[in-house]
């Protein structure tokens, strides 16, 4: 099947994410978890609408994609995750952007939070 | 970008986390300072670095909190109350010692932010309600949050936005705690004024108070 024409595909955000926690967070728990918050806090309908999808993640920091008018909902969500599979954990949002390599170079290298803006 | 403060968080004795680590963790986050809220029956005097020194006032009679507001008022720059209950709310906010009356939940109306105004005592949004409940009684504290946030805006009263943090883990970053806010109808521009601005006001003006040979606001000895 052919690709959809990049000017018909959603816009999107890229948020760089970092896990404060005392032990490794395995990948699966966290979407999984992150799932079940988005769903508590925003309702089935608002979740969907998130369009959300974890790109990469090494068990401290990672990447998060949305679509581009909920960064704002994604960020109320994240931070209402407090337990990963039993363990204590704090989310921390590095930045956000528009493209993985946008937010890669600014973000997961160094963090520099005056580039963050909350939408 | 402004600088942020978070005036209720609680250390060790009364929680787990010694101050240091929380104000580490908070520094990474984007604080510039925090203020370490202990309980006013586990409460320790706390100084250094990037620390706010401070109290949240416990009491379950309005003579006892009196009494407590009075010993405890010199030694810290920020005073709050353990809100919650109808009577303390109202006593707190008719003390023009207090500077933030912690989550009023429910009990707080139009007469209660008509002395808050006067007395220049900031209510507090204190969003780990938020975060660590589900369902109903997040409905619920939302809809206190929504209705205590129209009160305020009517009624001119200066508000605080906290994480009520108890442990490292609980700590989040400022930008979090503005959308987080927003869930409710706070606006971007009041959440950054709740984050930095008032709460840098209360601090500058327990401060100068404390400061020898004040008099009253404008007055002082030379």
């Amino acid at each position: 099947m052919k690709n959809i024409p990049s000017s018909m595909r959603e816009r999107k955000r890229y948020i760089a994410f970092e896990v404060l926690s005392a032990e490794k967070i395995d990948r699966s728990e966290l979407i999984s978890e992150l799932w079940s918050s988005a769903s508590s806090l925003l309702g089935d309908v608002g979740a969907n609408s998130c369009n959300l999808w974890v790109l990469d993640f090494d068990g401290r920091r990672g990447i998060l994609r949305c679509a581009h008018d909920r960064t704002a909902m994604v960020r109320a969500a994240l931070a209402t995750i407090n337990r990963v599979h039993g363990t204590r954990v704090g989310i921390r949002v590095l930045g956000t952007s528009g493209t993985v390599k946008s937010v890669t170079e600014k973000f997961m290298r160094q963090v520099d939070y005056s580039k963050d803006t909350i939408n | 970008m402004p600088n942020y403060y978070d005036l209720n968080v609680h250390s060790s004795p009364e929680c787990e986390d010694p101050p240091e680590r929380l104000i580490s963790v908070a520094k990474r986050c984007g604080y510039t300072a925090i203020a370490i809220t202990n309980h006013s029956n586990l409460w320790g005097e706390v100084t250094g670095e990037g620390v706010i020194s401070g109290i949240e006032i416990v009491a379950d009679k309005i003579s006892g909190l009196k009494k407590k507001i009075e010993i405890y008022r010199p030694k810290v720059d920020v005073l709050l109350v353990h809100g919650g209950d109808p009577k303390i709310n109202r006593a707190a906010v008719e003390n023009s010692e207090v500077d933030i009356l912690a989550h009023p939940s429910h009990y707080f109306n139009h007469v209660l932010a008509k002395f808050a105004a006067e007395n220049e005592v900031a209510i507090e949004f204190n969003l780990d309600e938020i975060i660590y409940t589900r369902g109903v009684p997040r409905v619920r504290a939302l809809s206190a949050f929504q209705r205590n946030l129209k009160i305020a805006r009517k009624f001119d009263v200066s508000m605080t936005i906290t994480s009520g943090a108890r442990s490292q883990y609980d700590l989040r970053a400022p930008r979090e705690l503005i959308a987080l806010a927003g869930l409710f109808g706070m606006s971007e521009s009041e959440a950054v004024g709740a984050l930095s601005e008032t709460p840098w006001n209360i601090v500058t003006r327990n401060r100068k108070k404390k400061r020898p040979g004040y008099v009253m606001d404008g007055v002082e000895l030379l």
